[in-house]
């Protein structure tokens, strides 16, 4: 990270004591927020403590540990929110973090695949940039071994069961929803009937370069073959049934000619039926497009808008994949400056993240104003930090954390073995088990707090997720009840899993209850309940 | 308010918690209130609109059922009966269900669009209401966010199926997952459903004071959004647990089990009928195994009378517990048999002209609307209808009136029903 810390917190204030900082990014999103208030009272910053089990969430992907609470709690110095942004951008669980979050955005519970996780780890962990990712998604060579990963993204979704066909439409839907914030669905058999910028053209010229895709089995990675491309797609609307071709186009550039190549000219390297290996096509769409999408329109558009949804909880476009005239932006200047910045920047989601995690938008408290009720508070006008979904993922990590099984967070992390005294089978188990209760079903993008009748049958009653409350003696009930001191218990109690300290009159109900329990059984039965009782809580399951 | 007994608590454990927490805790007293469900709320739950759909999954055949041509080319080796409504027969493979004809409607004159399954079943069940590129809900999903759960605080949608169970949110289409059916797989409850092992019902009692306290002190000052959306989920969770005995098959009485039979659907219909008088909103029924493309006579003699047994005490039941006013019942598939027997002595997909059966609340009585030809091959009325037509009625009998009622899609309307159907007016009280 080559830049300075350049906002310093002064007693909850922000300061901005560096000559260039009001160029920096984060200074121009706070004006061009603020801009909108318009006399409107907003949210405190939050405190402490709030900042920093967010920022844990967002970066790390899971809450702090008692013990760093603890010393950022006791740090005074007035840097210590942006030196924290850039440890946690720089630390070890920044790429496995990025890694989930781009999963469960990207492929929305499609599925899993451990060379795809590889690969996004990767990426991340050398901050590739956006357009590169991009081309490599979308490019799927099969001839680029460092890359084989990313072609789960096409592999996944041009697979069939049973007698249905492979859902060509469904890809190209996802290719201009994800990648370039368009939803074009409606568009297939005609132009979109509400959205004039939605055409059939669009929906037909993305289609091209994927018609001729099909997976490739058995190969232990996720694999696409691209077959030849010699002719135009043809399509016609339904309504006026009148034919038309187009080749592989990007919406709102140019068409890509077929080239009318000679038969010996057609491959690269010709496919060998005998070895089942696939041809290299000479005139290969995904390649073209591949090369294109940075400059097709919307692309940085729809990440910065993206990344924006993630941390701040609402899309400066809402719905994210509905990018187009009829639908602008709550803060049009803000989504071009950030588009425009994000690319000027070399596309650098380190970079970009830092910016918006250090800006006052970002560190806001989600409590509302003083006085204020929610309808004075507009959500989009960013008045008050929004509670956001934590993934399956980010419970798990901060569950096991909270409950003292770091031995548990660190053997899935690093995808090994587990520890004998876990059991090699529990603990892909427990993700599995998190996963199945509270993640949602393919293709039902997880983009608020949704909690299901499931979830709360899970937290109430899944033997194994209550085990880790008490099993072993680093659990957090068993070690906790063992304290003779009540408010020792109490304070490890909240900031275990609420990553805070107890407020005064909070501390004496805690007490109260410690005390009311005599004997060990009923300490330990109380510290258990009050244990589950947080844990259930939505200061523990919502990001705030 | 007392707690359940439960075989795993002493009585000391239920003095122990509760009464220690709400001790210890400032302004704790009251703090149950909202889980434990009021013993009226039952009795409001039977003056509401229920639904009963009845899932004959793979097509039943309406030769054999509700649209008899004995003696024809087509007609296959059964002969018909007499029903309580003069003039009309059904298949002598259903007697009981015959003599309950004067309280049903049956609508012979169905002309659907789709023969495959896979494609035919969710067109069926979510009405088919034109392409609109959105994926609709299924009739259970629709009732569910058009009515709401009602006062029983139990889930709107309950499926009970055979095999697997789990929560199924794909039905639910665009309204989102909470609309999703909770499915029982052989009328068992899914998954966690029971309080882990050595878990006291005391000490739950205590937690989950506990942690209505935690979420209360979180609401304080915040959007009410997410900390609504959390209570409801555990709010519902508790309400169905305590109704275990829901479940509970081994306390049907020898009578019931006989009358209802000993088959998979009398069963799965007697765990319905608890569902509906517990008062959730829609309960599913579904039965499988009714794609006879081979053997179909003798099928058809093995699971027409399960089906005849299970439905006509269930309508009886209704009946006599002064419920049919009150419950939409629907017995359907998705589609119908084929005339021609196969070279497998069986019948295939038919979707050209087939029957339903449907009463209780808002439906006509003793009514047979349309019919089909002497053969039974095509639609022999001045209307064949499709299943939007049917979606239309089902709403006009539960009171919601489905052309001027709307789903909201984002900001997108939709209509709850194909536009260009409405109700079939005959087939309403």
């Amino acid at each position: 990270m080559g830049w300075l810390p350049a906002i310093l917190w002064v007693g909850g204030v922000l300061a901005a004591p560096l000559a260039f900082s009001e160029d920096r990014l984060a200074s121009r999103i706070d004006a061009l927020i603020e801009d909108h208030w318009a006399g409107n009272q907003a949210s405190p910053p939050a405190d402490d403590a709030e900042f920093f089990r967010r920022i844990h969430l967002d970066l790390s992907g899971i809450i702090p540990t008692v013990e760093e609470t603890r010393a950022f709690l006791g740090d005074s110095s007035s840097d210590k929110r942006d030196r924290v942004v850039s440890q946690l951008l720089d630390g070890p669980r920044y790429p496995q973090r990025m890694a989930e979050w781009f999963h469960v955005h990207f492929m929305e519970r499609l599925g899993d695949d451990a060379a795809w996780e590889v690969w996004l780890r990767e990426s991340f962990a050398q901050n590739k940039p956006w357009d590169r990712m991009a081309r490599e998604i979308l490019r799927a060579d099969l001839r680029d071994e460092a890359n084989h990963g990313a072609a789960y993204f096409y592999a996944k979704r041009l697979e069939n069961y049973g007698q249905n066909a492979i859902d060509y439409s469904g890809l190209t839907r996802d290719v201009g929803r994800l990648f370039l914030g368009m939803d074009l669905q409606c568009a297939e058999c005609h132009n979109h009937k509400l959205i004039d910028d939605y055409l059939q053209a669009d929906f037909q010229g993305l289609m091209a370069a994927f018609q001729n895709l099909v997976p490739v089995k058995d190969r232990g990675y996720p694999a696409v073959e691209e077959r030849l491309m010699t002719t135009k797609l043809r399509y016609a609307s339904v309504f006026t049934q009148k034919e038309k071709f187009t080749g592989p186009r990007l919406p709102g550039l140019e068409e890509i000619e077929v080239p009318d190549l000679p038969k010996d000219q057609q491959y690269l390297v010709a496919p060998d039926k005998k070895t089942k290996t696939p041809g290299v096509p000479r005139f290969s769409p995904l390649q073209e497009f591949a090369t294109r999408i940075a400059g097709a329109p919307g692309f940085d558009a729809n990440l910065v808008n993206r990344v924006w949804f993630w941390l701040m909880g609402r899309g400066l476009v809402e719905p994210l994949d509905q990018f187009h005239s009829g639908n602008p932006p709550s803060h049009p200047e803000l989504l071009s400056l950030l588009a425009s910045e994000f690319a000027a920047h070399g596309r650098d989601f380190r970079w970009l993240v830092g910016e918006l995690t250090r800006t006052r938008t970002y560190q806001r408290s989600s409590r509302l104003p003083e006085g204020a009720r929610e309808q004075d508070c507009p959500p989009e006008l960013y008045l008050t930090a929004l509670e956001r979904r934590l993934s399956a993922e980010q419970l798990l990590w901060s569950t096991l954390r909270a409950t003292g099984h770091q031995e548990r967070e660190v053997a899935l992390e690093n995808q090994k073995a587990p520890p004998a005294e876990v059991g090699a089978k529990e603990l892909p188990g427990l993700r599995e088990r998190f996963r199945k209760a509270l993640a949602n079903d393919p293709r039902q993008p997880e983009l608020e707090f949704a909690p299901s009748l499931k979830g709360a049958l899970f937290m109430m009653n899944d033997p194994e997720l209550l085990r880790l409350l008490d099993k072993g003696d680093g659990a957090v009930v068993t070690r906790l009840a063992a304290l003779p001191d009540d408010v020792r218990v109490a304070e490890e109690l909240c900031l275990s899993f609420w990553s805070r300290l107890p407020e005064k009159a909070e501390l004496e109900n805690l007490t109260a209850c410690l005390k009311a329990s005599s004997g060990a059984g009923e300490r330990q039965r109380m510290v258990r309940d009050l244990a589950w009782g947080m844990m259930t809580s939505p200061e523990f399951v919502v990001n705030h | 308010m007392k707690a359940t007994p439960s075989p795993l608590c002493t009585p000391q454990d239920h003095q122990w918690s509760r009464r220690k927490i709400l001790g210890s805790l400032a302004a704790g007293a009251g703090g149950l209130a909202g889980l434990l469900h009021p013993a009226v709320a039952e009795t409001l739950a039977k003056r509401e609109k229920q639904v009963l759909f009845i899932w004959l999954d793979g097509g039943i055949s309406q030769f054999e059922s509700w649209d008899p041509k004995p003696g024809t080319r087509f007609g296959g080796p059964f002969r018909s009966i007499p029903t309580s409504v003069p003039g009309t027969h059904f298949c002598e493979l259903m007697p009981r269900t015959a003599r309950l004809a004067h309280l049903l409607t049956v609508v012979r004159n169905l002309t659907t669009k789709d023969n495959a399954h896979s494609s035919g079943v969710p067109r069926i069940l979510r009405g088919d209401p034109a392409n609109r590129g959105v994926k609709y809900p299924y009739f259970g999903s629709a009732v569910a966010k058009l009515m709401g759960a009602g006062v029983s605080g139990l889930p709107p949608y309950v499926w009970i199926k055979p095999g697997n169970g789990g929560f199924l949110s794909e039905n639910a289409g665009f309204l989102g997952a909470k609309y999703g059916a909770i499915a029982f797989g052989d009328g068992k409850p899914p998954e966690n459903f029971t309080l882990p092992e050595g878990l006291a019902t005391a000490e739950d009692e205590a937690r989950q004071l506990l942690r209505e306290r935690f979420t209360k002190s979180y609401a304080a000052g915040r959007r009410a959004g997410a900390t609504e959306a959390q209570a409801t989920v555990y709010d519902m969770a508790l309400q169905l647990m305590k109704r275990q005995e829901l479940f509970d098959t081994s306390r049907f009485s020898k009578r019931d089990l006989d009358r209802y039979g000993r088959s998979e659907i009398g069963q799965h219909m007697l765990v319905g009928r608890n569902m509906l008088e517990a008062g959730v909103r829609f309960v599913q029924v579904t039965s499988y195994g009714w794609d006879t493309h081979g053997d179909h006579f003798n099928g058809s003699a093995s699971l027409i009378p399960k089906f005849d047994a299970a439905f006509a005490s269930i309508v009886e039941d209704l009946r006599d517990r002064g419920l049919l006013d009150n419950v939409l019942v629907v017995a359907m598939s998705e589609f119908g048999r084929t005339p021609r027997i196969n070279g497998h002595i069986g019948r295939d997909h038919y979707p050209e002209a087939w029957s339903l059966a449907m009463a209780g609340a808002g439906i006509a009585r003793g009514r047979i609307i349309g019919g089909t030809d002497a053969e039974g091959v095509f639609v022999d009325a001045p209307q064949a209808y499709d299943i939007g037509s049917l979606f239309h009625t089902w709403y006009a009998a539960l009171g919601v009136d489905s052309e001027k009622v709307e789903f909201m899609n984002g900001d997108q309307p939709l209509p709850i029903a194909h536009q260009e159907m409405a109700p079939i007016k005959e087939a309403l009280a």
